[in-house]
């Protein structure tokens, strides 16, 4: 995986250069972003297990056939595999806001995902609005903290979302 | 690979959210960025000019060297290396770790100076001249980040 320094050095590496402006413009907001992105980071760290019990909380409210018997989420096992990865999510967002780009996403989190939970039956939209609601629960906390709401917040959840969704249809 | 992706790497391996411990040496690296890009342009601006004050510092002390052996060819390919390792510490010192360096530069350094018939104790020197010309360029403050790079080349020639 690469942060946005070292996908920036990679990059010029190549081509053999030191790095030009529009690279040190990338570099330089990373680091002015980056005390913001810490703080982010700590509200989420500060309570993962909240964020998480909220927002499955909504899912099954809004989607009550998945823990009725019979639902994708029946079963003591299996609601509390849903607990475990929408964790999961929320840890690699986390990861993704600090390193500025998603090529953590890529690497660790989504790389075969949907070939796995449609395997495992998950069904992939029911998760894309997983994360969804968590990305709603961290902007919540996010402005109740009066941290403001920058885009870096929304991307990574966005990036999630949008690689969960179904495509061609 | 940069000092964030390898804090990551550590909570990730562990499957934990980043520690306490790690998001403050993120932020302590942070408050140096600006010291950072700036090092990092002073060495990209002055590259040139490290390298042929360096290469003249150090034919002085070396002159038996391949790059002073008369062959245009062997100059321009050692100083083309040279500009290279500047450019290298350049992206170690935005990176705020060794790993660029590391990775594209000095793991089999030896070998390979070897391979080429390069006298290992002349790039020793060499460095040393770089660094020195590189050194007088800027504040002992930003010297003192980019001392500890030239000197891990140095090591690893030894």
């Amino acid at each position: 995986m690469q942060d946005i320094l070292s996908q920036v050095i990679n990059h010029y590496d190549v081509i053999d250069r030191f790095l030009d402006e529009p690279a040190i413009a990338l570099v330089t907001d990373f680091f002015q972003t980056g005390r913001l992105r810490v703080q982010v980071v700590a509200i989420i760290n500060s309570n993962p297990v909240d964020i998480v019990r909220e927002s499955a909380r909504q899912l099954f409210e809004e989607i009550p056939e998945l823990i009725q018997p019979g639902g994708n989420a029946y079963t003591t096992r299996r609601h509390s595999m849903y607990l475990r990865d929408m964790d999961y999510f929320l840890r690699y967002a986390s990861y993704a806001i600090l390193t500025g780009n998603s090529s953590v996403l890529d690497e660790r989190l989504l790389a075969g995902l949907r070939d796995t939970f449609n395997s495992l039956g998950i069904p992939l939209g029911v998760t894309a609005r997983s994360v969804q609601l968590m990305k709603e629960r961290v902007q919540q906390k996010l402005s109740e903290a009066q941290l403001g709401n920058s885009p870096f917040v929304a991307e990574p959840f966005d990036y999630i979302i949008h690689a969960l969704s179904e495509r061609n249809v | 690979m940069s000092i964030v992706t390898e804090l990551i790497l550590n909570a990730d391996s562990e499957a934990r959210y980043p520690a306490p411990k790690e998001l403050r040496i993120f932020q302590d690296f942070l408050k140096t960025g600006e010291q950072r890009i700036r090092i990092a342009r002073l060495l990209a601006e002055n590259e040139q000019r490290i390298v042929q004050n360096g290469s003249a510092r150090f034919w002085e002390r070396v002159p038996v060297t391949p790059s002073n052996s008369g062959n245009p060819r062997k100059t321009a390919s050692c100083q083309r290396d040279q500009g290279w390792y500047i450019r290298l510490i350049a992206y170690s010192i935005l990176a705020g770790s060794e790993k660029p360096l590391e990775e594209i530069g000095t793991v089999g350094i030896k070998e390979m100076y070897n391979s080429l018939e390069i006298p290992l104790r002349n790039i020793v020197e060499c460095m040393r001249c770089l660094k020195e010309e590189a050194v007088l360029l800027m504040s002992p403050e930003d010297a003192a980040e980019v001392v500890p790079y030239f000197d891990l080349i140095i090591r690893s020639l030894s």
